[in-house]
């Protein structure tokens, strides 16, 4: 056999996502053997170079078709393949698929099982549909901004924008599940996904806080959100190599001490300080009301320790602690995710290799795997037009020259 | 008549701790029967707060009702051997099985995946562990503070030379409970085509690491740690600004014409004018400048007025604001996005976040409130595994249920 068979063999997904939310979700599906066609515009928007890094990560193991939406001859083409495909996804606001003739009711005359998964920032009804969005926006509306403040209060928000990842999660789980439903029922369906809906529905816990008990929340800072626990925080480390102001002399253990034998097994291990007998730290209750002056003795023991050492000693004991890791920690000196393999290589197309992230779980049997790097824009026109629609060299020079595809 | 979720007919057993809830009641968001098997005295998520009007009781932990809504309650003695051939009764007639217990603790109560699979091939058993079933650290202890730290995403927020900010909200178990769906999802998809179940080994650390964009791409581009930056998103192109009456986002990725043209007429675009600042690339690399010009332009308005004008020329501005804001939200308001579960025996109805997504043949939906300890334990062992109820009356009496 070629190849071994992997969970989505067989399914076909029509590709209208851009940005980071949308082409997460089918990274996902192309990794387990989807075949994702691509769409998109000659000059994609410059998001960064495609064969390293977070480009590969979100366009590896799919095809790229750069097919001329304005040109009524190109959304023709769109719309053939999407008689051909299982799901098509796009993250637009409603107007865009439906002035393609491209929405789930339209799709639904050539496909009549099609399943079509919009990925819209608001969603596609309600007043605020139109509603212009990005990750970082879409936290700042449901209260992730506001909520990672700094000890003095100034929003810190996340660095990065979580609210794609969990889209792009969200709209993979809704692929999977219309996916299964349709395999038993013979029907496709639409689903309208909303971002902020998306990125709002986890943070469950505090929104019941809010309906439920009427409490406006304050940021929790290093407050366990899992039940009460003291020590609970990051604490500084000692520098691996010593240069000042350089990620070396940045590092940091988080630790969590709960109640009972954790606390005494916690005090065993740094050497039992004769701060830890102060009647002010003897019970859960107090540790946890006199954090402050914990925090501080804690923090005197972690700066003398290397992160990585504190972590094995504690963990030793069975006390939860772990390195704040920063990119070369998980990348390059974990050891844990380097044994599992978590990095996995890929060929460039010049021969050379390079690493990118891998999948967060190990199906036992039938699996997925990363097997090409990201295409380039139109890498794979030829394939998509030729073998998938049938069209002869001719037609397919023929649409090159009418503008309907590029080269 | 309400049409089926779009998981009718699917079985899961929820044998998880309160590490990985989320995974099975996205299942039973959609129709699954989901049962949660829990130690008799009750899950350990019901000791978590917050609890309903501050009173700690395992009934009233609002942590618990967020990731057990949709469920249904067996109590168990896994560590008692008749506790355990229950389980591996129900598990026969099962599709999959979530659990997140140390590791290795499974086989010792009789359920590992050998046997599982033995008593019924078809079944999927799903393994949510901190750090994964194999490696050096697969018997560290860790929380979600832990795992944010280990998984990378916590060092890059806050500002370069203070301590990070954590991430809100246990971001580390959703995103892995996130992972688990999805990967039972494309397990039950394989099966259709094999018949045989598949175990899955799922590490939450690298659920976290997978769910920070920028990191690992950072280090494989440039073999550098992303840095922390403040408000400033790693992009450039976003970053908090503060109003006469609060936060704002401002984003620089709309039309910038338009954009410049508004903070022209308002006297304060500077030298934002320079035609430079129309190439993308260039504010990418005078982020910091641009910023600090518009920071200065929104000061002195106010925010609502300031948002609304935006959206209307189509820039991706965002109010920063508060959770309790989802509430009045008009957009979520008008897609229903809270929903009244009624939980009778306290005779209120509670308003719960709803869907993250909106199925138009085979909806999302609240099909029953979250369950009192053991509430289905009776039904379920006499409805399902037709136990005698001398056999029940036993089993209760010495604490297997």
């Amino acid at each position: 056999m070629a190849t071994a068979a992997m969970p989505l063999d067989g399914v076909r997904i029509l590709d209208f996502t851009w940005v980071v939310a949308g082409p997460v979700a089918t990274r996902i599906l192309a990794d387990h053997g989807a075949e994702v066609v691509k769409v998109e515009r000659k000059v994609p928007p410059p998001l960064g170079n495609r064969k390293l890094g977070l480009q590969c990560d979100l366009h590896r193991d799919k095809l790229s078709v750069a097919l001329n939406m304005q040109h009524p001859r190109g959304i023709e083409l769109a719309r053939a393949i999407a008689a051909k495909s299982d799901v098509v996804m796009d993250n637009f606001s409603a107007r865009v698929m439906r002035s393609w003739g491209m929405d789930y009711e339209s799709l639904c005359a050539v496909k009549p099982d099609i399943i079509c998964i919009s990925m819209s920032g608001l969603g596609h009804t309600g007043p605020l549909s139109s509603y212009v969005s990005y990750g970082p926006t879409l936290q700042a509306l449901t209260g992730y901004t506001l909520l990672m403040a700094e000890p003095d209060g100034t929003p810190a928000g996340y660095g990065y924008s979580y609210a794609d990842m969990c889209g792009g999660y969200t709209g993979a789980l809704a692929a999977l599940v219309a996916l299964w439903n349709r395999r038993r029922t013979g029907r496709g369906q639409f689903v309208d996904l909303s971002q902020l809906e998306a990125v709002a529905s986890v943070i469950g816990p505090a929104l019941l806080d809010i309906s439920v008990n009427g409490r406006t929340q304050s940021p929790p800072g290093y407050a366990s959100g899992e039940g009460p626990a003291a020590p609970h925080g990051v604490y500084k480390c000692r520098a691996l190599k010593g240069d000042e102001g350089s990620a070396d002399d940045d590092r940091w253990i988080a630790i969590v001490v709960r109640g009972g034998s954790e606390w005494r097994r916690f005090v065993t291990t740094i050497g039992s300080p004769s701060w830890a007998s102060d009647p002010g730290f003897r019970t859960l209750y107090l540790r946890m009301r006199n954090s402050a002056a914990l925090d501080a003795n804690v923090s005197r023991w972690t700066a003398a320790q290397s992160a990585e050492d504190a972590m094995i000693t504690l963990q030793r004991a069975g006390i939860a602690a772990g390195v704040v890791q920063n990119g070369i920690d998980i990348c390059a000196r974990d050891p844990q995710l380097r044994e599992r393999g978590f990095w996995p290589t890929v060929s460039t197309t010049k021969g050379a290799t390079t690493q990118v992230t891998g999948i967060p779980f190990k199906l036992s049997g039938v699996s997925g795997d990363v097997r090409t790097i990201a295409p380039e824009v139109g890498e794979n026109t030829d394939y998509v037009l030729g073998e998938l629609l049938g069209l002869g060299r001719a037609e397919r020079e023929s649409l090159i020259a009418a503008g309907a595809v590029w080269p | 008549m309400t049409q089926p979720g779009a998981l009718a007919g699917l079985r899961v057993l929820d044998l998880t701790g309160h590490r990985a809830q989320l995974c099975a009641r996205l299942l039973a968001d959609m129709g699954a029967d989901v049962i949660k098997i829990e130690p008799p005295a009750g899950d350990d998520a019901r000791r978590i707060g917050p609890f309903l009007d501050d009173l700690p009781h395992r009934d009233r932990s609002l942590f618990f009702w967020f990731y057990n809504l949709n469920k249904r309650s067996l109590t168990l003695d896994l560590n008692d051997s008749r506790g355990g051939a229950i389980a591996l009764e129900l598990a026969r007639s099962a599709d999959v099985v979530i659990e997140s217990f140390p590791v290795g603790t499974l086989d010792k109560m009789g359920l590992g995946w050998d046997t599982l699979h033995r008593e019924n091939p078809a079944l999927v058993l799903c393994s949510i562990a901190p750090f994964g079933q194999t490696g050096p650290y697969r018997d560290f202890n860790a929380d979600d503070t832990v795992l944010s730290a280990m998984g990378g995403m916590l060092y890059v927020n806050g500002s370069p030379g203070r301590q990070p900010v954590r991430p809100l909200g246990l971001q580390a178990y959703h995103s892995s409970a996130y992972f688990g769906a999805i990967a039972v999802m494309l397990a039950l998809l394989a099966r259709d085509a094999t018949s045989e179940g598949q175990w899955i080994d799922l590490s939450m650390q690298e659920a976290t690491a997978a769910a920070v964009e920028h990191v690992a791409g950072g280090y494989f581009e440039r073999h550098e740690a992303e840095p922390r930056r403040g408000t400033l998103h790693w992009s450039r192109f976003f970053r908090v600004g503060k109003c006469r009456d609060g936060y704002i986002m401002h984003c620089t990725l709309g039309d910038w014409t338009s954009l410049i043209e508004w903070v022209k007429s308002d006297g304060k675009a500077g030298d934002l004018e320079a035609p430079e600042y129309h190439q993308v690339m260039y504010r990418f690399l005078m982020a910091e400048h641009l910023f600090d010009v518009l920071d200065d332009w929104v000061k002195d308005y106010p925010r609502e007025e300031l948002i609304e004008r935006a959206q209307l020329l189509r820039q991706p501005y965002a109010s920063v604001r508060p959770p309790e804001a989802l509430f009045d939200d008009e957009q979520l308001a008008a897609r229903g996005f809270f929903v009244e579960v009624e939980h009778p025996e306290l005779g209120r109805k509670f308003r719960y976040p709803g869907a993250p997504y909106l199925f138009g043949g085979t909806p999302w939906r609240v099909s029953r409130r979250p369950p009192l300890v053991g509430e289905h334990t009776g039904e379920i062992l006499r409805d399902e595994l037709a136990m005698a109820p001398e056999a029940l009356a036993a089993l209760f009496a010495e604490k297997v249920i």
